[in-house]
């Protein structure tokens, strides 16, 4: 079925079990949305999107949950905010979207063709080992994991020149109390989900 | 009032030049700002997009730790992060008792955290920052840009209007400067792509840097590192792929407030931005010109 012919398909009466899940860990009430296309048209990465916004909100509904737990969009998004703020019934699309992420890949359902949770997880890593940022550490690991080497190399000896990326690690104190932190926060959110 | 100073990761690296710009312009308008010690990172895009609760817990141990006292930011993101757990946690019980059980400790969400801007506006006070000013940026076109995160979700930064908010137009206009009237104020530059999908970012960067150019600005200021950093280090390829010249400079507004109340480009960290703002600093009279450009080149070696 077609996004337009999709569009003409009355909104279901009864909560499906998708909406009635991604509604839950998101407090996005995506059941709300009125398909006006706000959101759409001031997304700044829908034009090249699989799934505009719009679209992704009633598939949700629709339980089409293979489609957009693979869809490129989620992972495209850039939290820009833009379309929450605009909706006229306040869908928080921001919130909706970070909880596909996480179904996404809790359900080995992710795109190929992203590279976003193998960055998230080298970021936080770093977070939890070290307290802060470790730009080159980041890119190091980044590249080894994506073989994407030669992506923005020719930056580096400008941004080394003019102090933008220290070669010494951040080490920040109270590394065992992070790890805690990390660790309880991933038991306390799986408790509650 | 009493503040404490959150940098965030940013300013430690890719934008040393806010911090240091931030830092001599505080101590010139007599504004102390003490770094809050052992600070961590406010996870940032990657704790939203993966934990919600470590989004939360990350700022709340850091708004913890600054005991009551008001929290500065640069960063926007940080910035973002910092309000939205402060929101969730003052209006959710369960989601005070989470981060409660993930941290060992009790935070209600009071912390005040406010952006640099927003101290300029409401505790230095724009009227004091004209006072101050000893080498108005008269005749400086410079097109205000504020991203995402600074503005929206307004009912959580209650920054100023998310469609078209002015309070950076008017410290440039205390400063001297003339703001330009344009459309891309609020797009996103697409920050959180940055290095996962190139092509997303330097197709929105494209965008605002020509519409600031075409809208006849001499230059961009911004108020977050990670737009700073996209709109300048991407600048050279975004012009060698679509053959356009664009050659705007993309500065701090702290860098230029600074110049306007009579700091040197040297304690600015002018020399370290990627396209290189002097020529159209010096054409409008606001930097000599060739004395400084050798001033701004020992300062890159210096920070080397």
């Amino acid at each position: 079925m077609t996004t337009a012919a999709r569009a003409l398909v009355p909104a279901p009466v009864a909560l499906d079990g998708f909406l009635r899940e991604v509604e839950a860990a998101s407090g996005a009430r995506a059941v709300l949305c009125l398909q006006c296309q706000k959101c759409t048209s001031g997304c700044p990465v829908a034009a090249q999107a699989d799934i505009k916004p719009h679209e992704l909100v009633r598939l949700v509904q629709l339980g089409a949950r293979d489609e957009v737990l693979a869809s490129r969009m989620i992972w495209e998004c850039t939290s820009c905010q833009t379309c929450w703020t605009r909706c006229p019934e306040a869908v928080d699309l921001p919130a909706m979207i970070d909880a596909l992420r996480r179904l996404s890949r809790s359900t080995g359902k992710v795109t190929p063709e992203t590279a976003v949770p193998v960055f998230n997880d080298i970021f936080l890593g770093t977070v939890r080992q070290m307290g802060r940022m470790y730009e080159l550490g980041l890119m190091a690991a980044f590249k080894l994991r994506t073989r994407s080497f030669r992506r923005d190399f020719d930056k580096l000896p400008a941004m080394l020149r003019k102090g933008k990326l220290p070669l010494l690690p951040p080490w920040v104190r109270g590394r065992s109390e992070r790890a805690r932190l990390f660790r309880r926060a991933r038991q306390l959110g799986s408790e509650k989900r | 009032m009493s503040y404490v100073f959150y940098p965030g990761c940013s300013l430690d690296s890719t934008a040393r030049d806010f911090r240091l710009s931030t830092e001599a312009v505080a101590r010139a308008l007599g504004l102390d700002l003490p770094e809050l010690p052992d600070w961590t990172c406010c996870g940032s895009t990657a704790a939203h997009q993966s934990d919600p609760l470590l989004a939360l817990a990350l700022p709340a141990k850091n708004l913890l730790a600054a005991s009551g006292r008001t929290v500065a930011v640069c960063c926007a993101a940080c910035y973002s992060q910092l309000k939205t757990a402060n929101h969730r946690i003052a209006a959710a019980p369960e989601a005070r008792a989470q981060v409660a059980g993930v941290l060992g400790a009790d935070y209600d969400g009071s912390t005040p955290v406010k952006h640099v801007l927003e101290i300029m506006r409401d505790d230095v006070g724009l009227g004091e920052i004209a006072r101050r000013v000893r080498a108005p940026l008269t005749g400086l076109r410079v097109a205000a840009y504020y991203g995402c995160l600074l503005v929206r979700p307004p009912d959580v930064v209650r920054f100023d209007d998310p469609e078209n908010p002015t309070l950076l137009d008017n410290v440039l206009a205390a400063a001297g400067a003339e703001p330009v009237e344009w459309s891309h104020k609020t797009e996103c530059c697409g920050a959180s792509c940055s290095i996962t999908k190139v092509e997303i970012v330097e197709r929105l960067a494209r965008e605002i840097l020509t519409m600031a150019r075409d809208s006849g600005a001499d230059c961009i200021a911004t108020a977050c590192p990670l737009c700073q950093l996209n709109l300048d280090m991407r600048q050279r390829d975004i012009e060698a792929r679509s053959g356009d010249r664009l050659g705007l400079p993309v500065l701090y507004f702290t860098q230029l407030l600074g110049l306007a109340l009579g700091l040197k480009p040297r304690e600015l960290g002018l020399g370290s931005l990627m396209v290189d703002p002097m020529p159209v600093l010096a054409s409008k009279g606001i930097v000599a010109g060739r004395g400084l450009a050798v001033a701004a080149s020992v300062s890159v070696r210096g920070q080397a």
